[in-house]
């Protein structure tokens, strides 16, 4: 156990020790990766900065109910009475004045409602039908839009649903894009490792004459491998954390536009620590593909 | 500690560098090998050491049976045995010290005992003042002192020497000769392949004679 312990001391000292020997190619290895890598950590980032802004918006398909503002009692009665039953699945009322607050903490429109003298708002119904399937929307909001004392409905949120139907591509684009830099960043490694291994092919062979084990001699370019994935993912963090920066004046700008305090999101700690974790297992997942096949060809020319 | 028994060694491309060798080496003994080049020499401490495979015939080394051993087993073979070669096979990439150390890095003995052996070994072979130069910068005399303080270090029972005085003048192959003598002194089995018959005829001891494969015993 503590000479299994010394070896790994020893395999993680010889790795460090040949990432300093060569700073340049250890470098340019993990921009390699760090650009690699910075694509779907990007748009990762980008998604979940979207799905903020959609996420102050509804997410369920509903059915705006506007009353006529001359509708009487008993009409609000029997409207009531209607979204009882069993097609509605749920229905809320939304009393005018509340409406209106509610539009003056909305943002960007704080200067319109401030800027109004009385409430232009009709009392409404917010509706969210059983069924949600587009023709049972519409069916259901010009019924409900005959009804004695409606003004109007309203399909809302079908355009927020293309939206998130619009992000859950996104979302599985960055999963596919993710992929393949994994693939590509398993393939940089292992190229590196496979460099190293040639390299030191006089240490390798004198090394099994005097009694090294393959694991011996594989586990310094493994350590190398995971410890240049893990430099590819600083360098990655790195990236994005620049294009943040350049970023979110112009961000700020275009959400000031909007009235919107917005601001872009940065990664979670999670997140940072998830991107670390998982180019450091690519990096040694590439490493260990290679360093057995060149290990082969090392001893081969022997 | 060492039996051949009717071993043959062909190559790849039919040439059989052993015939149906059989022998013996008891623990403790100093051996010479002997024969021109080609004769076998090197292949002969290349089956003991599981380097080679031979093509017939069983090799065994403290009782094992060397030519079966798995890929997994050989190394812990070798961790037993002290490999002296005749272009010293020193790593250039680091220093003297660091060279000398490296079996017991491999063996996996804590740092700092490793190296107070490493640096007595050095001292035995009389390189302590270059403990940390680069091989690069030593004699061939004194890369083969430093390729024989890493075959030592481990303290292995068994010594194997191929031509450990092949490249070297006169002066310094008596000096590492006498070493060898050392060595044999405090129990260690010598097997050392050579044509240097001053040597021999210094050291004494058996002289295994190798003539086109084939194993005679000779005198000295």
């Amino acid at each position: 156990m503590i000479g299994w312990l010394r070896h790994q001391k020893h395999a993680l000292t010889a790795a460090l020790h040949r990432l300093r020997a060569h700073p340049l190619s250890t470098l340019l290895t993990a921009l390699a990766m760090g650009v690699a890598i910075s694509l779907p950590g990007g748009l990762y980032l980008g998604l979940a900065n979207l799905s903020q802004v959609a996420g102050e918006l509804p997410a369920q398909p509903e059915i705006s109910v506007f009353l006529d503002t001359r509708a009487t009692d008993a009409h609000k009665q029997a409207i009531a009475a209607r979204l009882k039953q069993s097609d509605i699945a749920e229905a809320h009322f939304v009393p005018r004045d509340k409406a209106l607050a509610a539009l003056s903490a909305s943002q960007g429109l704080t200067d319109i409602a401030a800027g109004l003298t009385e409430n232009p708002l009709p009392d409404a119904w917010v509706v969210r039908p059983r069924e949600t399937a587009r023709e049972a929307m519409s069916r259901v909001a010009s019924e409900l839009g005959t009804l004695p004392g409606v003004a109007e409905t309203h399909l809302d949120s079908l355009w927020a649903d293309r939206l998130q139907a619009g992000l859950a591509i996104g979302r599985a684009g960055v999963w596919l894009l993710a992929g393949l830099f994994a693939v590509a960043l398993v393939a940089i490694s292992g190229n590196a490792i496979r460099a190293q291994v040639l390299a030191r092919r006089d240490e390798i062979l004198v090394s099994r004459l005097i009694g090294a084990t393959d694991r011996y001699i594989r586990r310094p370019f493994l350590y190398l491998g995971t410890l240049q994935g893990l430099l590819g993912g600083l360098a990655a963090i790195g990236v994005l954390a620049v294009a943040g920066l350049i970023l979110r004046a112009p961000v700020a700008q275009l959400a000031g536009l909007y009235g919107s305090a917005f601001q872009l999101i940065p990664p979670s700690g999670l997140e940072i620590a998830s991107v670390l974790g998982l180019t450091a297992l690519f990096g040694w997942l590439g490493a260990w593909l290679s360093v057995a096949r060149a290990l082969r060809q090392v001893e081969s020319t022997h | 500690m060492i039996s051949f028994s009717q071993v043959t060694k062909r190559y790849p491309g039919g040439h059989e560098a052993l015939s149906g060798a059989s022998f013996t080496i008891e623990q403790g003994e100093l051996v010479f090998l002997t024969g021109h080049s080609g004769a076998g020499k090197s292949t002969l401490l290349k089956l003991v050491a599981a380097i080679e495979r031979p093509t017939s015939g069983m090799v065994s080394v403290n009782g094992q049976n060397v030519g079966r051993l798995s890929r997994l087993a050989v190394p812990y073979l070798r961790r037993n045995i002290g490999l002296v070669f005749q272009d010293h096979k020193l790593l250039f990439d680091r220093s003297v010290i660091d060279n000398v150390v490296l079996p017991l890095d491999i063996a996996g003995l804590d740092r700092r005992e490793s190296l107070k052996r490493a640096r007595a070994v050095i001292d035995k072979v009389g390189l302590l003042m270059r403990e940390k130069a680069n091989p690069v910068s030593l004699s061939g005399g004194e890369q083969q002192r430093v390729c024989i303080a890493r075959a030592l270090v481990s303290r292995p029972a068994l010594l194997l020497a191929d031509e450990p005085t092949g490249n070297l003048d006169a002066g310094y192959a008596a000096d590492i000769m006498s070493m060898f003598r050392d060595f044999h002194q405090v129990g260690t089995t010598l097997v050392i392949a050579t044509h240097d018959d001053r040597a021999i005829s210094a050291l004494g001891g058996r002289i295994l004679h190798l003539d086109h494969g084939r194993v005679g015993e000779a005198s000295a």
